[in-house]
């Protein structure tokens, strides 16, 4: 028999305490996991999304630019159109090396099988501009012509949920034209999977917004030349310009200020399940008393039972802890959908990113929470006098 | 026979706010190797407190105590630990089993304090000699009042003390029982074992060697019961 035995058998004795207090360190660990997590998976994921976008600044029409940033990055409308003449004057600006206009376009369809509603977005653009901004995009079938009618491309993610093959017709828009699906995208990762991509022209007369455009996006020839670029796109009467850095920065500090809300929720759980550690502790320290002077009697020194004190507390923080990290490895997805709802942004990828460093982290911090609760009870246990435990007595 | 035990002047005061309360005044007590002493007298009359001073469990007001040769006073903590440890096996009577533990467990306890490494055949041994090699795995809750007692006897004897000293052993059990766990004690004492007994029962503490009688924390006499028989 070892000292850790002893500490585990002795932990037996009521079950119920034992169990409940290891739930209750559980639950804080894994929603500290799930954070940390997410923490690193959200920049990573945001990132991978924003350089998917293969542009470096999108003007768009002059309203908010940061509510205009996310409509865009969802594959929402802005009720706000550039013109052609927007479209020349930005392309005309020195270090342009690309800039594409785009319609975005929101319709509702109705499932026939269920009955349900669900919005599509539709994408108008000029598809040798978009393939220089995204090259590596592929295509199963192949890609439309600008000047080609009663078109699309769609994306996988679209496509499966909707059965799409090539070839297959759609009707679309008010007059409910037929388009013939040309090609499939292969999987992007990113939201481009769940758009409709029209040629622009058709994907403005369908809508009815003839010479209209959502966004222009645009790509600069040297990366350090964003900052200078985008100045003088703001000068371009109606346009409002928007860098990637930051639609980043504005994203992370709306998500900041939503994980700090967080963190300080699970620090409070953290620190209600320590003194829960505590108080059982305590109580089952008290509840042994005797039982410390029996050992205290038979050979054992203060330092014996406070250390037999400190492992039974930290077998429950580090049970708790395997239990919590597990748990928040099994149900990843539902924590990921609980917190994508509580932050502005959500990247379409997976928000949670797990790693061995992350897991042996949540397993240290299990065990220092182990060894900051039980040093109080340990101490307590540890500095009775052999006689007065034997009578009972602990203050 | 040498001393293993020798206290002069024994004191021991207990304060309850102004009070002082004695409960023992000036003992001089003395046991030699091998020796088996009763110690008996009404309640209150500071039997458990001498044994507890003996035990090193707790310390005298005043007075001098020698525990195998080594003096007691001025002795710290860990080497009060390390005295009691490697000398004296308690018995009590509230039996004190870990409930968890099985009974071969239980006696298996001290070595993990005194950071010895466990012998099987030590421990069957121990088992044999208490009567319970067939009841080793069993918990102390599916034991009986003796059968506790006896584990408790096993759990003093497995750091190879030399001197078990037991607080009221048979204050919990019936008479029959009672009898037994004091056969035991005389077996243990035939096997060169010292044994300081604190006991109620006249009958049984009549079976040592010497009996002790403390009232109001002094002793008022000793009965030599091998001179008595004798006679």
């Amino acid at each position: 028999m070892n000292f850790l035995t002893l500490a585990a058998k002795n932990l037996t004795r009521r079950r119920g305490r034992t169990g409940l207090t290891v739930i209750g360190v559980a639950i804080a660990i894994s929603v500290l996991f799930s954070l940390l997590a997410l923490n690193s998976g959200y920049e990573k994921e945001l990132n991978k999304e924003v350089n998917s976008m293969g542009v470096h600044i999108l003007a768009v029409p002059k309203g908010c630019p940061y509510e205009a940033a996310s409509l865009i990055m969802h594959g929402g409308v802005i009720p706000k159109y550039l013109s052609a003449s927007d479209l020349d004057n930005v392309t005309h600006i020195p270090d342009v090396e690309l800039a594409t206009p785009m319609l975005m376009h929101q319709f509702l369809k109705k499932d026939d099988k269920t009955g349900k509603t669900t919005p599509h977005i539709i994408y108008g653009i000029k598809m040798e501009d978009m393939l220089q901004l995204k090259p590596w995009w592929k295509v199963e079938g192949r890609y439309f012509q600008d000047n080609e009618t009663r078109v699309m491309l769609v994306g996988k993610d679209l496509a499966e949920k909707e059965n799409l093959t090539v070839g297959q017709r759609l009707p679309v828009g008010p007059a409910k034209e037929n388009f013939t699906i040309v090609g499939i995208l292969e999987r992007t990762g990113d939201q481009d999977d769940q758009f409709h991509f029209f040629p622009l022209e058709e994907a403005q007369r369908v809508f009815g917004k003839e010479g209209k455009i959502t966004t222009i996006a645009v790509k600069v020839r040297d990366i350090n030349r964003i900052s200078a670029v985008s100045e003088e796109m703001e000068k371009v009467p109606d346009i409002q310009v928007v860098t990637m850095t930051q639609i980043m920065g504005t994203i992370m500090n709306l998500a900041g200020s939503a994980k700090s809300l967080l963190l300080t929720v699970i620090a409070i759980a953290l620190i209600i399940s320590a003194f829960g550690i505590i108080n059982t502790l305590l109580m089952s320290v008290n509840e042994r008393v005797r039982e410390f002077g029996m050992m205290k009697a038979i050979g054992a020194s203060g330092s014996d039972i406070g250390k037999m004190v400190l492992m039974e507390t930290v077998f429950i923080t580090i049970s708790g802890g395997i239990i919590g990290t597990a748990a928040a490895l099994v149900g990843s997805s539902l924590i990921e959908s609980f917190v994508k709802g509580m932050l502005p942004y959500s990247p379409s990828g997976s928000l949670i990113s797990f790693s061995p460093e992350l897991v042996g982290f949540s397993l240290a911090f299990s065990l220092f929470m182990g060894l900051v609760c039980g040093i109080y009870p340990a101490f307590l246990s540890s500095r009775l006098s052999p006689m007065e435990a034997i009578r009972g007595g602990m203050e | 026979m040498s001393l293993i035990v020798e206290a002069r002047g024994l004191t021991k005061v207990y304060r309850r706010g102004r009070e002082e309360i004695y409960a023992l005044k000036d003992v001089d007590f003395a046991v030699k190797k091998g020796e088996f002493v009763s110690i008996i007298g009404p309640s209150g009359s500071g039997k458990t407190a001498l044994l507890n001073v003996l035990g090193c469990l707790d310390t005298p007001t005043r007075g001098s105590l020698r525990l195998v040769g080594t003096e007691t006073a001025g002795l710290r903590e860990r080497e009060l630990v390390a005295l009691r440890r490697d000398n004296i096996g308690f018995v009590f009577q509230q039996f004190y089993l870990m409930p968890t533990l099985t009974a071969r467990e239980n006696i298996e306890l001290p070595l993990l304090f005194s950071h010895k490494k466990g012998n099987e055949a030590g421990i069957d041994g121990i088992l044999k000699m208490v009567g319970l090699s067939d009841r080793g795995h069993h918990l102390p809750g599916q034991l009986s009042g003796g059968e506790m007692q006896r584990v408790a006897i096993g759990r003093a004897l497995i750091n190879d003390p030399k001197i078990v000293l037991a607080d009221e052993p048979t204050g919990n059990l019936d008479s029959a029982t009672s009898q037994m766990i004091f056969e035991l004690f005389e077996e243990l004492n035939r096997q060169g074992m010292t044994l300081i007994i604190v006991t109620h029962n006249l009958e049984l503490a009549r079976k040592a060697h010497k009996v002790y009688t403390l009232k109001d924390g002094q002793i008022l006499g000793c009965e030599d019961m091998r001179c008595i028989q004798e006679r």
